[in-house]
C-alpha cells in the first residue's frame, strides 16, 4: 500500500467531492444559499431542471455546465421565504397600516389621488437615480366634482391623459429635478385643470358640431331635416297647421331621436340598425 | 299553372337530380315581381328578354350578364330583402315625401341584384326609372374632364354623361316625349330647347353635343324631381354604390390637387336627387364597398361607407340587411346551377358536395358563384 504516485498525479487524483446539492436537507435555510442575486450554480441548486433545444428529437441538455440557464437572470434569491424575511426585517422602519382602511373601497372613498413613486436603491459611485424625480399621480374623475361642461372641457385639456373606460387621469411629472419639486408640480397642475374646466369662455361659444364629443339631436341637421318632412306629410295629408313643437313632441319623433342617437354614439351593429330601422317606419307613417 | 310552394327540401340522396319535380324548389313561373310574395322565397324567376334589354342596358353586374349569356335566361333569385323592399314599394304613399331605401350588406350578398328586382318590378308598373349602375364610375378613372360650361367651379365629364344617357333614353322611351320641359335652355349661340318640347330634345342634344352631355343629365334630373310630384308618373332613383357621392374621389386637377366629390356637375346634381324635398316616388340605394374608393375591404355598415356627411344626407333612411343565402336559398341555387348543368363534377349534387360548397362559400352567392364556375 506504499503511494508509489508522484506528486502531480497525487493531485490530479485527488477525488472531486459530490456536488453541495446532493448533501442539502429539504428544509434548509435557503435564502442563506442564495443571498443575494448570483449567477446559477449548477452543482448548488438541487432541482433537475433541464434547459435547450432537444437536438434530432432527444431531450433538453442537463444543467451542468448550461450556459443557457446561466445566460437568463434568476429569482433564486427572491423565494417567498426569503421576502418574508425582507419584509420582517424592514418592518422596523415602517409605520402601521391603519386598520380602519381595510378594504379598497375605504381607500378609494378617503384618499382618491394616488401617488406613485420609485425609489431605486444601487450599489455605485452615487446614491442618486435620475428615474427617481418621476411622479405619477392618478385620480378617478367622478370623484372630481365636475358638471357636464366641466368634465368635457377637461378631457380636452388633458387628452391623452385620460383614460375613457376606467374615467382616470393620470398625470406624470419628471420635469423638475426633485422628486419633491414633481408631486407639487403635480398637485398644482390638478387644481388649475379643476379651476380652468369650470370657468366657460368667450370662444367656448363657437363649438362647432366637429367638436362635439358625443351625437346631439337638438339643434342637429337632422333636427332640421325631420321637422321639414314631417311638415311636408302633414301638407299632404291636409292636416292642421300644427307649430313645430307639437310636431317634434311625437312619439314617434322621441324613438327616432333615441334610436339615431345611440346608432351614432355606440356605433352600428344589427341592435341599433334594427331599432333604428323601426322607428324610420313609425316617423315616416309606413303603413304596413 | 302556378307555383307549389315547397314544404320541406328533402333532397334526394342518390345521385341523380330528381326529374319528378325540378321546377318546384328551385324554380317558379312567376314572372311579375308584383305577385311575389313569400311562398317564392328561395325562387328563382325568369326576367323575359325583351325586359332585359329595356330596363337592364346598363344595370346588371357583369357576372350576371355572362351567366345570363350562358344560360340563355335572366334568372333572379326571389329574396327576403328585395320581398321587404317590394311590399314598401308597393305601399307607397305617393303623396308623402320619397323615402329611401338603402340596401347594405356584406361583399357578394346579393344586394345589386336585389336592386335590380326591385327595378323591375317598378318597370313593369310603368315608373320612370333613373338608374345609375354605378356611382363609383363617375368618380374613378375619367379621362376628360372640362371645366363646366355652367359653372365655372365645377366639372364636367362628358363620356360618362353621354353613356349614361343613351342608356336612360333605352330604358324610358315612352317617358321621353310626354314629358315636356317647363323651362328655356340655352346650350350655345346657336341651339336652344324651347319650353314645353319633350325632354327626348334634352337627351338628344345631350347625346349628340358631348360636350353639353354633363348639363344635359342635370336638367334631366332636375325636370324629373320638379314633375313627379305633379303625379303624370312614379319617379323611381336607383344609384348602386351610393357611397361614392359622399367619398373621395381619385380625380385631380391639372395641377395635381385633389377634386372633392361635390365639384363634379355629375355628383353634384345627383346628390340633389337624394333629398327628399320631392314626392311621387321613392329612392332606393346600395352601398356597395367594391369600387369605392378609400375604404376598408370589409367594410359594409352604413356609417362607415358613407361617413358622417353621408348619413346625415340620407337620414332618415329605412336601412334593409342583405346576408348570405339560408339553406333554402343555398339548396335552391345548387338546383338551379345542376338544371341548366352548370355543375358537371360528378361529386356536386351530392350531399357532401353540397355540404363542401356551403363550407367553402359559406353561403356567401358571389362566392357560390365563382366556385361553380370552375366545377
Amino acid at each position: 500500500t506504499a503511494e508509489r504516485t508522484s506528486k502531480s498525479e497525487r493531485q490530479m487524483r485527488r477525488k472531486a467531492l459530490p456536488p453541495r446539492a446532493e448533501k442539502m436537507a429539504v428544509d434548509q435555510d435557503w435564502p442563506s444559499v442564495y443571498p443575494v442575486a448570483a449567477p446559477f450554480k449548477p452543482s448548488v441548486v438541487p432541482l433537475p431542471v433541464r434547459m435547450g433545444y432537444p437536438v434530432k428529437r432527444g431531450v433538453p441538455m442537463v444543467k451542468e455546465g448550461n450556459l443557457e440557464l446561466i445566460k437568463i437572470p434568476n429569482f433564486l434569491h427572491l423565494t417567498p421565504v426569503a421576502i418574508k424575511k425582507h419584509c420582517q426585517a424592514l418592518k422596523d422602519f415602517c409605520t402601521e397600516w391603519p386598520a380602519a382602511l381595510d378594504s379598497d373601497e375605504k381607500c378609494e372613498k378617503h384618499f382618491p389621488i394616488e401617488i406613485d413613486t420609485v425609489d431605486y436603491v444601487s450599489s455605485g459611485p452615487s446614491i442618486r437615480n435620475p428615474k427617481a424625480r418621476q411622479v405619477t399621480l392618478r385620480v378617478n374623475c367622478s370623484r372630481l366634482n365636475l358638471d357636464d361642461h366641466a368634465k368635457k372641457k377637461l378631457i380636452k385639456l388633458v387628452g391623452e391623459r385620460y383614460c375613457k373606460t376606467t374615467d382616470v387621469l393620470t398625470i406624470k411629472t419628471d420635469r423638475c429635478p426633485l422628486k419633491r419639486q414633481n408631486y407639487d408640480y403635480a398637485m398644482y397642475l390638478l387644481t388649475v385643470l379643476y379651476h380652468e374646466s369650470w370657468k366657460t369662455e368667450e370662444w367656448e361659444k363657437n363649438k362647432t358640431e366637429a367638436d362635439m364629443e358625443e351625437y346631439i339631436w337638438k339643434n342637429s341637421s337632422s333636427e332640421k331635416r325631420t321637422l321639414e318632412t314631417l311638415l311636408q306629410i302633414n301638407a299632404a295629408e291636409n292636416k292642421m297647421q300644427v307649430n313645430k313643437e307639437e310636431l317634434l313632441g311625437t312619439k314617434e319623433v322621441e324613438d327616432y331621436q333615441k334610436s339615431l342617437t345611440s346608432l351614432k354614439n355606440e356605433g352600428e351593429n344589427e341592435i341599433t340598425l334594427s331599432q333604428y330601422k323601426e322607428s324610420v317606419k313609425r316617423l315616416l307613417n309606413f303603413t304596413g | 299553372m302556378g307555383t307549389q310552394a315547397p314544404q320541406s327540401i328533402d333532397v334526394q340522396p342518390d345521385n341523380q337530380v330528381p326529374v319528378e319535380r325540378p321546377r318546384t324548389i328551385s324554380r317558379t313561373n312567376e314572372t311579375d315581381p308584383a305577385q311575389h310574395g313569400e311562398q317564392h322565397e328561395g325562387q328563382h324567376y325568369s326576367v323575359p328578354l325583351q325586359d332585359l334589354k329595356t330596363v337592364f342596358p346598363h344595370g346588371l353586374p357583369p357576372r350576371f350578364v355572362m351567366q345570363v349569356k350562358t344560360f340563355g335566361e335572366a334568372c333572379l333569385m326571389v329574396r327576403k330583402p328585395a320581398l321587404e323592399l317590394l311590399h314598401y314599394l308597393k305601399n307607397t304613399n305617393f303623396a308623402y315625401p320619397a323615402v329611401r331605401y338603402v340596401l347594405y350588406g356584406e361583399r357578394g350578398t346579393g344586394k345589386t341584384l336585389s336592386l335590380c328586382h326591385a327595378i323591375h318590378f317598378c318597370a313593369k308598373h310603368g315608373w320612370l326609372i333613373l338608374h345609375i349602375p354605378d356611382a363609383h364610375l363617375w368618380v374613378k378613372n375619367c379621362r376628360e374632364l372640362l371645366q363646366s360650361t355652367y359653372n365655372k367651379q365645377r366639372f364636367d365629364q362628358p363620356l360618362e354623361a353621354s353613356t349614361w344617357l343613351k342608356n336612360f333614353k333605352i330604358t324610358n322611351e315612352h317617358f321621353l316625349s310626354q314629358i315636356k320641359v317647363q323651362e328655356k335652355y340655352i346650350w350655345n349661340k346657336r341651339e336652344s330647347t324651347e319650353k314645353g318640347s319633350p325632354l327626348g330634345e334634352v337627351v338628344e342634344q345631350g347625346i349628340t353635343r358631348v360636350k353639353n352631355a354633363t348639363d344635359a343629365v342635370g336638367i334631366v334630373l332636375k325636370e324629373l324631381k320638379r314633375q313627379s310630384s305633379s303625379g303624370l308618373f312614379h319617379l323611381l332613383v336607383a344609384v348602386d354604390g351610393v357611397n361614392a357621392l359622399w367619398g373621395r374621389t381619385t380625380l385631380k386637377r391639372e395641377d395635381k390637387s385633389p377634386i372633392a366629390p361635390e365639384e363634379l356637375a355629375l355628383i353634384y346634381n345627383l346628390r340633389k336627387m337624394m333629398w327628399n324635398d320631392w314626392h311621387g316616388g321613392a329612392i332606393v340605394l346600395t352601398l356597395s364597398q367594391t369600387g369605392s374608393l378609400f375604404k376598408r375591404s370589409k367594410a359594409y355598415l352604413p356609417h362607415e361607407l358613407l361617413g358622417k356627411e353621408g348619413f346625415d344626407a340620407l337620414d332618415p333612411f329605412v336601412p334593409i340587411l342583405v346576408s348570405n343565402y339560408n339553406l333554402k336559398e343555398f339548396e335552391s341555387c345548387i338546383h338551379y346551377y345542376l338544371e341548366n348543368s352548370w355543375l358537371q363534377h360528378e361529386k356536386a349534387p351530392t350531399e357532401e358536395g353540397k355540404k363542401e360548397l356551403l363550407f367553402l362559400s359559406n353561403a356567401n352567392p358571389a362566392q357560390l358563384e365563382r366556385l361553380c364556375a370552375y366545377l
